[in-house]
């Protein structure tokens, strides 16, 4: 696929995402590079937990578990009182800003689900322009009719009691990472 | 800031007011409605309206997707048979439980037994309308177990024992001063309970300890997919993530309807469903194909368990409502809730009188009557047939068709009455009609009076001005005493056509039926000779049909023999002069409408409704097209500078003629003329044909239409300039805005007529 492409849909997910009221961040995609803003972005948070990946590479969840505030192994317990959590996204959707992030190895359906913070790691060549390309049996599709998927737009958020208020039952803040 | 305390001992708790069999109960709930909820409603569904206008004009696929949503349904209840078969081993193949209950009772036993088999407290619970339908709450608790509502929204109504008002926001008829006195009255606690953050700070922080908690997490279904028993479960709070991930046990309830073919084609529904959610995607859509993978979630001293998985489908009547050819059509249903959130009425109202127990909206009525009985549809009459919510809905469901025929069946229910029989027999309605109620039969047969009235003017407009004989008028036929009925003219289109002096030079370009329908033909004939004159100008050959009753009336008081019957001479008289080549011109937009959308039902024929849908147009959408066409400026025939209201407009369109998409080419040509147009917004004036003139809807009436009366005065309050003319084309949006700001109306073709150059 032709590099203009991508550029512009990582441009069109960081203000779609932002909208959705998402921090979105472009970082590099090295172990080194995501730590350090990983450690920026829990920089006075008592605790927080990191599930597993898929896609990227296991030394760059290895190097965030070194950051010291990280709960290694974390009991149900702690996970219901920690600060944060930090996720691979599965994919990303440009036109709605939203990350999708697939269930199934440890930890990840209550990272991106349980704490006030949650830390999504997105990598840039995993960006789709619309929601339906996530159902079609073609490229990353393929992949994903199979998984069980969470479509996170913005942080939890509700009108119910009158005005909209961000940080309901789900995180109420997300930031996402862009790995590039 | 703080709403001005309200008495609400007055009015009638929601609840006492769900089911409403009786007119007088949907009255009362309506009067309760109007009292309490109104502002909060409209506040939001309007806002839901506007964000999901914003957002459909941007998806550039908008149309293509709901046709490939609409047949992906009609294909999923087509095969719905099979399609359970190939779920049950779907659900099966991944370790999980389908149960098909085909009762509301048998499906609460299923659940009851599921949750005493674990020996379950407490049960965390997202929205789940079904869950209404079924009185689930009702089994559960009534065994002694915990259910803990966990969307804030169904949190408020468990707090206030009330049904839900709304599909997506059920709790959407509250606002924050309310909800506050409600939790104040409610709960002891120290906490501040007065901000929105507050009040959800609160509430999130209790049902925390019921999610880690709960024994058993329950979740409706949005959609599920046969070939995979993938559900669809869509939110914005994350109450139905923890619901379905956290506790060992999960149980998810759905009609049958919702099963579709297969995953692939969830893709399309997401898409639609972000529109319904403020234009975008809510926060939280999960595709899950439980049993989940990992373990559940276990505090210490919680035992940890295996996960179940549970799919509850249930028929409660939906395989009925699969045999009726018109009630089937409801099973296509998302729930998104655009037909209710485009709904003047239930902008006005909500859901806890523009509904049932648990379903509301133009919707609502087919849905209670299928998982019901008929008579719990009679909230249905507060449909008008305005048709906002068709171009809305994303499976393209004729709603409105539905309510009608819901109401000849109520009609044909009921016990009729003398009065009754005797107007029909007069009035020469279908005999299966005659059991419609009094009122209903005169607003069907208006035209009928409408002759005769017309015949005795002097007589007749007597007595619609005179007051003994408007009481009189109310207690008979429920024509409300507050309302004029049209007054009727010295001469009718027909005869006023007759007499006006021959065209200078017959057109060439053209050649056109004015068709003479009721309203123009007995009340407003001057719409009807100015269309004349205006499209002689552009050089159409111009003539006059027959005045006919077209069947608008009858089929909006849900008399469908008659309305056929009407629908039947109509085709036969204009199809002569599609003959001839003559395009119909027809001057008031709901009889327009009949061509273009109604007929389909009512004409057996579908190639008779092909030639009258493509060949009927407005005056203005036509006047357009004769200007366009011969290559000249619309000045070269009008001068702005001519027109008896000045240059500056206020356009009220139509709502049967928005649906149509006939209300922007009168703006267009009026703007290209040199009018100053400012629009209303208001999906409909409150009048919506008979509607408003009914004594028992009066008030709601004017309470819809205080909406356009306010757009009106920010017009021309905006800017400089003042005042501006009112101008609208349907005949009951006429009288709407003429009673409500006591001005005169034009039709724009009136206008266009006095701006002609000599």
């Amino acid at each position: 696929m032709a590099a203009p492409a991508q550029t512009s849909l990582v441009d069109l997910f960081v203000a779609r995402a932002t909208e959705a009221a998402a921090k979105v961040e472009r970082i590099g995609r090295s172990a080194a590079d995501v730590r350090a803003a990983v450690t920026r972005a829990t920089d006075g948070l008592r605790s927080f937990v990191v599930a597993d990946g898929d896609h990227i590479p296991a030394e760059v969840f290895n190097s965030l578990r070194t950051i010291p505030r990280v709960i290694p192994k974390p009991t149900d317990d702690q996970l219901s009182t920690a600060d944060a959590g930090i996720t691979e996204a599965f994919a990303g959707v440009a036109r709605t800003g939203s990350i999708v992030i697939a269930m199934g190895p440890p930890l990840r359906s209550t990272a991106s689900l349980l704490m006030p913070l949650h830390i999504a790691l997105l990598p840039v060549d995993r960006i789709v322009l619309r929601p339906r390309e996530l159902f079609e049996p073609k490229g990353i599709g393929k992949e994903a009719l199979g998984r069980n998927l969470v479509f996170a737009t913005g942080p939890s958020a509700t009108a119910d009691m009158g005005p909209l208020v961000r940080g309901v039952h789900g995180p109420h803040r997300v930031h996402i990472l862009v790995l590039e | 800031m703080a709403a001005p305390a309200t008495s609400t001992s007055q009015y009638d708790a929601p609840r006492a007011v769900a089911i409403k069999r009786d007119k007088r109960t949907l009255l009362r709930a309506i009067r309760m409605a109007l009292g309490i909820e109104s502002a909060a409603v409209r506040r939001n569904t309007q806002t839901f309206n506007r964000n999901r206008y914003r957002e459909a004009a941007a998806l550039a696929d908008y149309d293509a997707l709901k046709d490939e949503a609409r047949a992906i349904k009609e294909r999923a209840i087509n095969n719905l048979p099979d399609l359970l078969i190939t779920l049950e081993g779907a659900v099966r193949a991944r370790g999980g439980q389908l149960y098909i209950a085909s009762t509301a009772a048998d499906a609460c036993r299923y659940i009851l037994g599921v949750c005493q088999a674990h020996n379950a407290k407490l049960v965390v619970k997202g929205k789940s309308i079904t869950s209404e339908e079924i009185r689930l709450n009702h089994t559960l608790q009534g065994a002694g177990i915990e259910v803990a509502e966990s969307d804030l929204a169904e949190f408020i109504l468990q707090v206030a024992d009330e049904q839900p008002s709304h599909n997506v926001a059920p709790a959407m008829h509250y606002s924050t001063e309310r909800i506050s006195a409600l939790f104040k009255r409610k709960f002891s606690t120290s906490e501040p309970l007065e901000t929105g953050e507050e009040l959800t700070k609160f509430a999130r922080e209790r049902l925390r300890q019921k999610f880690l908690n709960a024994d058993v997490g329950f979740t409706g279904a949005n959609l599920i997919a046969a070939d995979t028993g993938t559900l669809m479960l869509v939110e914005s709070e994350g109450n139905i993530r923890m619901s379905s991930v956290l506790p060992p046990v999960h149980i998810s309830l759905a009609g049958i309807e919702k099963v579709i073919p297969s995953r692939t084609e969830m893709g399309v529904f997401l898409e639609l469903l972000a529109l319904s959610f403020n234009g975008k995607l809510s926060s939280y859509t999960s595709f899950l194909s439980p049993p989940l993978d990992d373990a559940p979630f276990a505090l210490s001293g919680r035992p940890r368990k295996r996960r179940e998985f549970h799919l509850v489908l249930v028929d409660n009547g939906r395989r009925k409502m699969r045999q009726d050819p018109v009630l089937q059509e409801s099973l296509y249903c998302i729930r998104c809730s655009a037909c209710m959130n485009s709904c003047a009425n239930f902008q006005t109202v909500g859901g806890h009188a523009f509904g049932g127990e648990a379903y509301v909206g133009g919707i609502g009525g087919a849905w209670e009557a299928g998982t019901g009985t008929l008579e719990n549809a009679r909230f249905s009459d507060l449909c008008t047939g305005c048709s906002r919510c068709v171009n809305n809905c994303p499976v393209r469901i004729d709603i409105p068709w539905l309510n009608e025929v819901l109401r000849d069946r109520l009609n044909r229910a009921s016990a009729g009455s003398p009065l009754a029989s005797l107007l029909g027999v007069t009035a020469l309605v279908r005999g299966d009609d005659r059991r419609a109620s009094a009122q209903k039969i005169f607003f069907a047969n208006y035209h009928w009076y409408a002759k005769w009235g017309a015949r005795m003017h002097g007589l007749s407009n007597g007595m619609i001005r005179n007051g003994l004989a408007r009481r009189l008028m109310q207690a008979a036929v429920g024509v409300d005493a507050r309302r004029e009925l049209p007054p009727f003219p010295a001469r009718t289109l027909v005869r006023a056509a007759r007499e006006l002096s021959a065209p200078v030079r017959v057109g060439k370009r053209a050649k056109v039926v004015l068709f003479a329908d009721v309203y123009t033909n007995f009340g407003l004939p001057e719409r009807g000779i100015a269309t004349i004159k205006v499209l002689r100008a552009l050089g159409a050959d111009v003539v006059v049909s027959d005045a006919i009753p077209e069947g608008r009336a009858a089929l909006s008081q849900g008399m469908i023999a008659t309305a056929k019957k009407h629908a039947r001479h109509t085709a036969d008289a204009l199809l002569r002069y599609l003959d001839e080549g003559r395009d119909i011109i027809v001057v008031e937009p709901s009889a327009l409408a009949m061509f273009r959308r109604d007929y389909r039902h009512l004409l057996a024929d579908a190639t008779r409704f092909d030639l009258l849908r493509t060949r009927s147009f407005d005056p203005l959408e036509y006047a357009a097209r004769l200007i366009t066409s011969s290559g000249r400026p619309a000045n070269d025939w009008f001068d702005v500078a001519h027109s008896p209201v000045g240059p500056r407009l206020f356009l009220h369109s139509h709502c049967q003629q928005k649906t149509m998409g006939g209300a922007a080419p009168t703006e267009t040509l009026l703007r290209e003329i040199g009018f100053d147009v400012a629009t209303s917004d208001v999906e409909c004036c409150g009048m919506a044909g008979s509607f408003g003139y009914k004594k028992e809807y009066y008030e709601m009436s004017m309470a819809v239409a205080d909406d356009l009366y306010g757009q009106v005065q920010a017009a021309e309050a905006s800017g400089a300039g003042g005042v501006r003319a009112l101008v609208a084309s349907g005949t009951s949006c006429t009288e709407q805005l003429h009673s409500g700001l006591g001005r005169p109306v034009l039709h724009p073709i009136e206008l266009l007529a006095a701006i002609l150059k000599a």
